[in-house]
């Protein structure tokens, strides 16, 4: 609950930031450069309908992505970092391809995926996917020792040795990460709407929502406020998914490792 | 019981290989305490990993029971250098974990009751005073019935009223399950005060330097006698002369 109005006041923060800056350049320039919220958010509502469905559009890509990013990303980046020889041989062939942005591949990406929504999730999710790796091979290689001798110790398999310590051990700094990612994952869900494939009308995502009606200052930042909710919707989602699983991360007082 | 003969055990390869234990011979009778004492880095927790099964020697051979150590053994429990506790599952989960693993009925009520852990099942490690984490690492290695019991400095860094106070929980189980019992520690007091036999081993790589008898080990009023403050001494002067 505390969490809820800590983010009620930054939201209350941003929208009389934004309030000054608008009345700041009417006063200098005269004419109105940036909307106010207020001017925002009412022409947002008048097209209600087509922004909800361009935020579910955008939010559904996003998930998709970033579900498939953990599916494929989570096992890889765990064995990778856990496993010394899966180590030596996979990790410089990470590091060569991590810093690729996805979209300087995109003439092959179109011929493989073709136009439509398919291209769209790819390229977000190969965004996502090196994250994730990233992520989850540094937490891998980082479990103290002692965690993987006591379950050793009790003679575990290689699979419960996963279940036990890998796992558990590296899941709170894979949330920190894709927490971390939520950022990207949106920039990319934006470029991807609006400078990939078939284009779509204003309802096909925020993106697209933004750039169509880029004629109207008010309705454009009515869409930017939906991007910012949505990314704030997966940060919030993830931070509560890291309060559940990671409990014994999050003791009260000083003795909280 | 326990039966070492000529143990060698080193890490790594080629530059980087190192010499922990080197021709080590150790013989333990079933149902005895025996310590081990050593300076830092000598081989001590490597001694209890080969005696484990978790680590393999490069030479010499280990058996337990008559049998030579292949792997982990369901007799023997080890308690490792703090406690070893998985910090994602509670005093319950950590008591339980060998027995899942292994697949056996996990019942572990009477063990965390008699460690004085009782009401605290549910609670992580991060919530419990450093006392009672170890109290846990005990539990989780009683919980197997072993008839061996490893442990690897159980008492290290513990306020002195605490440390006495687990000192003598272990001998009064020990007493009363007659496990046989292989202690490591650094501290020579403790040693004499636990092992009926006292083993010394010399600086990196590890191998005995001296055996020493000690038969009145364990009644309350041994720290007090001129036997105890002698045998202090003396395992002092050698341990410290050596490390010099
Ligand atoms: N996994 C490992 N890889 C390489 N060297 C190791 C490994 N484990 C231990 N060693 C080395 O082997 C030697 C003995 O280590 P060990 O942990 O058995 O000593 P110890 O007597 O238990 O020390 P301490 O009293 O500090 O616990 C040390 O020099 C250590 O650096
Ligand atoms: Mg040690």
């Amino acid at each position: 609950m505390k969490r809820v109005a800590q983010y009620l006041l930054a939201a209350l923060v941003v929208l009389l930031v934004w309030e000054g800056v608008s009345l700041g350049f009417l006063a200098v320039r005269g004419r109105i450069v940036i909307p106010t919220p207020r001017a925002a958010i009412e022409a947002g509502l008048e097209r209600f309908p087509e922004l909800a469905a361009a935020f579910g559009a955008s939010a559904m890509r996003f998930l998709l992505a970033l579900l498939i990013a953990f599916a494929l990303g989570l096992p890889l980046g765990l064995t990778v970092g856990f496993e010394p020889t899966l180590y030596q041989l996979f990790s410089p062939l990470i590091y060569l391809t991590y810093p690729i942005p996805p979209v300087a591949l995109l003439v092959f990406l179109m011929v493989a995926f073709g136009l439509g929504e398919t291209l769209k999730i790819v390229v977000i999710t190969m965004a996502l996917f090196f994250q994730v790796v990233v992520a989850a091979q540094g937490a891998a290689r980082s479990i103290p020792r002692t965690y993987v001798t006591a379950v050793r110790s009790a003679g575990a398999t290689r699979w419960q040795l996963y279940r036990h310590v890998v796992i558990p051990a590296t899941l709170p700094g894979v949330l920190t990460a894709a927490r971390v990612s939520v950022g990207l994952g949106i920039t990319m869900v934006y470029i991807v709407e609006t400078k990939l494939g078939a284009v779509g009308g204003p309802g096909s995502g925020l993106g697209r929502f933004i750039e169509y009606y880029s004629f109207s200052g008010e309705l454009s930042l009515a869409g930017v406020v939906g991007l910012s909710l949505m990314g704030l919707m997966f940060y919030a989602l993830l931070e509560l998914l890291d309060r559940w699983l990671c409990r014994w991360k999050h003791l009260e007082g000083p003795g909280g490792a | 019981m326990i039966e070492v003969r000529g143990l060698c055990v080193a890490y790594g390869a080629g530059r980087r290989r190192v010499e922990a234990l080197s021709q080590v011979d150790l013989e333990v009778g079933a149902g005895e305490f025996v310590a081990v004492v050593g300076p830092s880095g000598c081989g001590k927790s490597t001694l209890l990993f080969v005696l484990d099964g978790l680590v393999r020697p490069s030479a010499g051979t280990v058996k337990i029971a008559g049998e030579e150590v292949r792997g982990i053994r369901r007799d023997v429990a080890l308690i490792l250098q703090d406690a070893g506790l998985l910090p994602w599952k509670t005093v319950q989960q950590n008591a339980e974990l060998t027995l899942r693993i292994q697949g056996r009925k996990a019942n572990v009520k009477d063990v965390l009751e008699q460690l004085g852990l009782a009401g605290f099942e549910r609670r992580y490690p991060g919530e419990l005073s450093e006392g009672m984490r170890r109290r846990v690492g005990i539990a989780r290695a009683l919980a197997l019935h072993p008839r061996v019991l490893l442990m690897d400095e159980p008492m290290a860094n513990l306020d002195s009223i605490t440390r006495e106070r687990i000192q003598n929980l272990i001998l009064e189980l020990w007493y009363r399950l007659e496990f046989t019992a292989v202690l490591v520690t650094h501290d020579i007091e403790e040693a004499v005060f636990l092992g009926q036999r006292v083993v010394v081993l010399g600086p990196r790589p590890g191998k005995v330097v001296e055996v020493l008898e000690n038969p009145g080990m364990g009644e309350p009023e041994y720290r007090d006698t001129a036997e105890f403050r002698e045998r202090v001494h003396h395992l002092r002067e050698l341990l410290v002369g050596s490390a010099a």
